[in-house]
């Protein structure tokens, strides 16, 4: 903070000062006294290394039955489709769905709600959701986005050229990324109900600010819209996923981003009010505009950090996302796109945070190595084919301005550590290569 | 900021219960009103401070209704007065600064849009009047269709201590009258914008305040990010009514004694102003026991690495003497955060909206 200061004190024009602090403190600008920005980031590294799981057995047979699991479970999925077109003769479609893990009723139908009354302030849908719209505020448009053809390869490789790598191009919203605020998170009691409405009325205005999420869902429930659905929000960063139409990178524009006021590690998950309310919102976004349900996703899971090939750059929901809670099936076992389609790797960091290794990460595995095999060649050398693909895509992203301006909200707190730390693995496999 | 930034519009607006101030920039050498102004003309914090390329407008935030005739009309419409003509409901009203002159003439309380703060809604023209007000002062912008509208931060106070009222109508209506005059409005707390207005050299540390008509309203702030804010519900009209009804005056006449010559000095020349001193002192009373509670049970007070200032500002803080009195109170109740100083605003009565103004083109 001394230094923030001693740079802001070098600016003369006041307008242009509070714009440089403005900037620089905007994931603080939650009410989180400066004294407990340290102290929050240890609290969080000692219940990250509490929660770290200890070294597991990888006996063969075991590996085997977790892999059959995962296969099955994600089998049903639309992203399977994308990935079954990597590695049609492994995996195996099922028509039935996957029974969710625990409470709430997953189903991939897209269910149908409608929109009953709507004023300058609220709307109201058929499923009882209720969306304030006070502090909706506009951002740039949404832009015509690229769907990436699920070919494998840099352009050099294949012998096609970016564009030819697009399948299509879409413009309106194909997916949900859930986030987590990361804001200062008040104890949920009758007492505390001022602070509370406190910290969600500050929230809001820093949402608005940094023009960050479609929707926030605070602690009573409440859905409030922020930036308006026709317009991109800056939520996402560098991103990447995949369903049945292709690969999307960078998902400011193809995804909305709905937030719920919660802290990676804070005591008090989120309340049953937000599952209540996330349910009913992620009910209508996806009668809308008719979003698969293996799309409606964590920012964990599309976060990908370009400068050391890492995913989950940002950690909110690395894990336990109500995704059941929610009429979701379990989409932290669907395959993950950054890993299959573009070599992606992940780290100790990213381990901590998420506790163990997703089954949708095994999965890929499995296609890569299967497709590695049909290729001839290695698995590293076929996931740094992949890389360099990633590479040209996002290259060629940055020219068009469809490159994320930034790297993503991760909170609005900043207390998920980003898997930024290239390990010694994976350095040694770069030197190699 | 650079030169060339804002080719916009960009306004301040402080709404309060009993004036509204307009902060716009002014290009400087042009003395051109704001609306498309070049923001160049307020690039130098030098500038800004001199406050020559800032222009201030303020009108009372408060209305009169005379009975309607055509000659009466006409006679407005010459004298170019601001006002509303019904004759349907066979009256006019003449909003603004001219209310008071009227109010006067015709021995009759002005009628205001807002108390204590927000929209009053005991007062069935409230919203017409404030958008007549706004008009006037703002004029038309250019159109809510189009990119380049005028953005306009406008005021809301901060809930009151240890009430739980609900400011969003009154926050979400003066932002729809906004946005229906074609402007792009944003919220700004009626204490951060003081912070804002007037605490640059403190990198917008500080704690601000603004005893306004209907409220006083506190922030906390730390690098520009607020931490707390609250407000309480005595202010200047607090002081007015009951000085009026202890000595029997109209409280319009109550506020014009205490703005042009009350001061505390201890001494009292008659009733009015003995009666004045021991509201005022009620209030600063409140203030600080406000202040003392509040930044004793938050638990999310910085602790600051130096003292920080507090700055005070509004209508109500203008009385010689007032920041004396507060200070002396204020350390009477062991204020538990180390001040660097306690000062009342270079401009006190537009403090608010300058800080509005400067929220405002941070924002473009």
């Amino acid at each position: 903070m001394p230094k923030i200061e001693r740079r802001a004190e070098c600016i003369a024009d006041p307008v242009e000062r509070l714009r440089y602090l403005r900037r620089v403190t905007a994931p603080e600008r939650n009410l989180l006294p400066p004294g407990r920005w340290r102290h929050a980031a240890w609290l969080t590294l000692a219940a990250m290394l509490v929660l770290a799981p200890g070294p597991r057995t990888k006996s063969a047979a075991g590996t085997f039955e977790r892999e059959r699991g995962l296969l099955a479970a994600w089998s049903y999925s639309p992203t399977n489709v994308a990935a079954s077109t990597l590695d049609s003769a492994t995996v195996s479609r099922s028509a039935t769905p996957a029974t969710p893990s625990s409470g709430g009723e997953a189903s991939t139908l897209i269910p149908h709600v409608w929109q009953v009354e709507r004023s300058r302030t609220s709307e109201l849908y058929s499923n009882g959701l209720r969306v304030d719209l006070t502090f909706q505020i506009s951002n740039r448009p949404r832009a015509e986005y690229p769907i990436f053809s699920l070919i494998e390869g840099s352009p050099a490789v294949t012998g096609r050229g970016w564009a030819g790598q697009v399948s299509k191009t879409g413009s309106t919203p194909v997916g949900i990324v859930y986030h987590t605020t990361e804001s200062l998170i008040a104890p949920f009691e009758e007492d505390q109900n001022r602070r509370l409405k406190q910290l969600g009325r500050n929230l809001i205005d820093v949402i608005r600010g940094e023009r960050a999420y479609h929707y926030l869902i605070d602690r009573f429930g409440r859905v409030f819209a922020a930036v308006a659905e026709t317009d991109a929000a800056n939520h996402a960063g560098k991103s990447v996923w995949a369903d049945a139409q292709g690969l999307y990178v960078n998902l400011n524009d193809s995804f909305l981003g709905v937030a719920f006021e919660a802290q990676t590690g804070a005591a008090e998950a989120v309340t049953p009010a937000q599952i209540v309310a996330a349910k009913a919102l992620t009910e209508m976004l996806r009668s809308r505009y008719g979003i698969a349900a293996g799309n409606c996703v964590t920012h964990a899971q599309v976060s990908v950090n370009p400068g050391n090939m890492r995913i989950a750059s940002h950690t909110d929901w690395a894990r336990d996302f109500p995704f059941a809670a929610l009429g979701l099936p379990d989409n932290y076992a669907v395959p993950l796109a950054s890993r299959y389609a573009f070599g992606f790797d992940y780290d100790s960091t990213f381990l901590r945070v998420a506790g163990r290794p997703w089954s949708g990460l095994d999965a890929a595995d499995q296609l890569i190595a299967k497709r590695a095999v049909a290729e001839g060649v290695s698995a590293a050398r076929y996931r740094a084919m992949l890389r360099r693909r990633y590479k040209d895509i996002s290259s060629e992203l940055a020219k068009t301005g469809l490159g994320a301006s930034g790297p993503g909200i991760t909170g609005l707190g900043k207390t998920g550590p980003s898997t930024t730390a290239m390990g010694k693995e994976a350095v040694a496999e770069e030197v190699a290569k | 900021m650079s030169q060339n930034s804002n080719s916009q519009g960009a306004f301040g607006l402080d709404v309060g219960t009993s004036r509204i101030v307009v902060a716009r920039g002014v290009e400087k050498g042009h003395g051109e009103k704001g609306q498309g102004v070049e923001t160049g003309g307020i690039r130098s914090g030098a500038n800004l401070h001199d406050s020559h390329d800032i222009e201030y407008e303020s009108q009372l935030n408060a209305f009169v209704s005379i009975p309607y005739s055509k000659i009466t009309e006409g006679v407005l419409q010459r004298e170019r007065i601001p006002h509303t003509s019904t004759s349907v409901a066979s009256e006019i009203i003449v909003h603004g600064n001219e209310s008071e002159k009227f109010a006067g003439l015709l021995n009759a309380e002005i009628r205001r849009p807002m108390s204590q703060g927000v929209l009053d809604p005991k007062e069935p023209e409230s919203l017409r009047m404030l958008r007549e007000i706004l008009l006037s002062m703002l004029g038309p912008g250019q159109g809510e269709g189009r990119k380049d509208h005028g953005k306009v931060c406008f005021t809301v106070p901060a809930a009151p201590l240890g009430a739980e009222g609900s400011l969003t109508y009154h926050e979400a209506t003066v932002r729809q009258i906004l946005t229906e005059m074609g402007y792009q409005p944003t919220p700004i707390n009626e204490g951060l914008a003081v912070i804002y207005g007037d605490l640059e050299s403190s990198n917008y540390t500080g704690i601000g305040i603004s005893c306004g008509g209907g409220l006083c309203n506190v922030c906390l702030a730390y690098l520009s990010v607020p931490v707390l804010s609250f407000s309480i519900p005595k202010a200047g009209d607090f002081i007015d009514s009951n000085a009026a009804a202890v000595t029997g005056e109209r409280a319009n006449h109550i506020r014009l004694t205490k703005e042009d010559s009350f001061h505390f000095n201890g001494f009292f020349a008659d009733k009015i102003q003995q009666v004045l001193a021991v509201y005022y002192d009620d209030m600063i009373r409140s203030l600080v026991t406000a202040l003392n509670e509040a930044f004793a049970r938050t638990k999310s007070v910085p602790q600051f690495h130096r003292p920080i200032p507090m700055v005070l500002s509004g209508g109500t803080a203008l009385p010689p003497g007032f920041r004396d009195r507060f200070e002396k109170l204020l350390w009477e109740q062991d204020f538990p955060i180390s001040l660097s100083e306690i000062r009342v605003a270079r401009n006190p009565l537009h403090a608010t909206a300058k800080g509005a103004l400067v929220y405002a083109l941070s924002d473009l």
